[in-house]
């Protein structure tokens, strides 16, 4: 077997593996954190890492052009849908008072919200 | 600034729009996963008949590419992306309690591309997370981890006007990238 295309096997591998614990540590923050606002930090940041690199290491294993422009789609909505998903579940959260028991340090949209002008 | 209703035009292009097809052409292509002259010619009867059953209202886009500009964005945040990876994952393992902040920053570029595209960009890298954007101002609310460090939050801001910089390199107009390059807005400079 040619030695590259060998290389590019265990390449997607490795990244396949790296994307799957992104993934994990994602959920173990979605564990530990205490509220919504940062759990959702939890829940969308290391997973869109994740998912860039297990579709990367599955681009390195399939090796085919029209399927790279399947994975290409795939990465493309998740960049464009998971930030309005996760604004939305925020928005809602914030408006709700979910901003935890202890607080926020400081809130600039507080006083913006209470000027009346919802 | 107060109960102002957002005109946004009722009128509805019944005129096919041809980047529009030709997007949901080659997205008809690629969810088959073949290309074919059925495929090709079967795509563009749907694209067809989707933006004549579902007009979308007309806006005003302003967007211009440049591809120089995108690979820049795509480059940083990229880099973004597994940098701060370390930063979230060191923030799951520290013991709570997690000391947060919402932190207005208010954005130089007026359009509503620029509005989005920073969110969607800034949403996307770790370290914040968009919980509101006020159009009137053209402002953007981040939730920041980690507030008790002074740092952070300076650091916060810095990350979205040099994301709004990069943005309006990629996609904006030259009005757009002239004032991203400009100033930071009067009064809101790091505190």
């Amino acid at each position: 077997m040619n030695p590259w295309l060998e290389a590019a096997d265990l390449l997607g591998a490795v990244l396949l593996l790296l994307g799957c614990v992104q993934c994990l540590i994602g959920v173990i923050g979605m564990v530990r954190f205490p509220d919504v606002l940062t759990r959702s930090h939890a829940a969308t940041k290391p997973q869109t890492i994740g998912v860039l690199l297990a579709l990367a290491g599955v681009t390195l294993r399939l090796r085919d052009p029209i399927d790279l422009g399947t994975l290409g789609l795939i990465v493309f909505f998740q960049f464009l849908t998971s930030p309005v998903a996760s604004h939305l579940v925020a928005r809602s959260a914030y408006r709700t008072g979910q901003t935890g028991s202890r607080g926020l340090l400081r809130d600039d949209l507080d006083p913006q919200l209470s000027e009346g002008d919802e | 600034m107060s109960h102002t209703v957002r005109n946004f035009s009722p009128r509805r292009r019944r005129v096919p729009d041809l980047p529009l097809i030709a997007w949901l052409t080659v997205i008809w292509v690629l969810l088959w996963g073949t290309l074919s002259w059925g495929n090709l010619v079967n795509g563009v009867i749907v694209a067809l008949c989707v933006s004549l059953a579902f007009p979308l209202p007309a806006v005003e886009l302003g967007l211009r590419l440049h591809p120089l500009g995108i690979l820049r964005l795509l480059v940083y945040l990229v880099y973004d992306m597994v940098s701060s990876s370390v930063e979230v994952t060191r923030q799951i393992q520290a013991r709570g309690p997690y000391p947060a902040a919402v932190v207005a920053v208010p954005l130089r570029c007026r359009g509503d591309l620029m509005l989005t595209a920073t969110a969607v960009a800034v949403s996307n890298v770790p370290g914040g997370s968009v919980i509101e954007v006020r159009r009137a101002t053209s402002t953007v609310f981040l939730h920041v981890l980690d507030a008790d460090d002074p740092g952070a939050v300076d650091k916060a801001k810095r990350s979205v006007w040099r994301m709004e910089e990069l943005v309006a390199g990629a996609f904006g107009t030259a009005a757009d990238i002239e004032r991203a390059r400009g100033p930071v807005p009067e009064g809101n400079g790091p505190s």
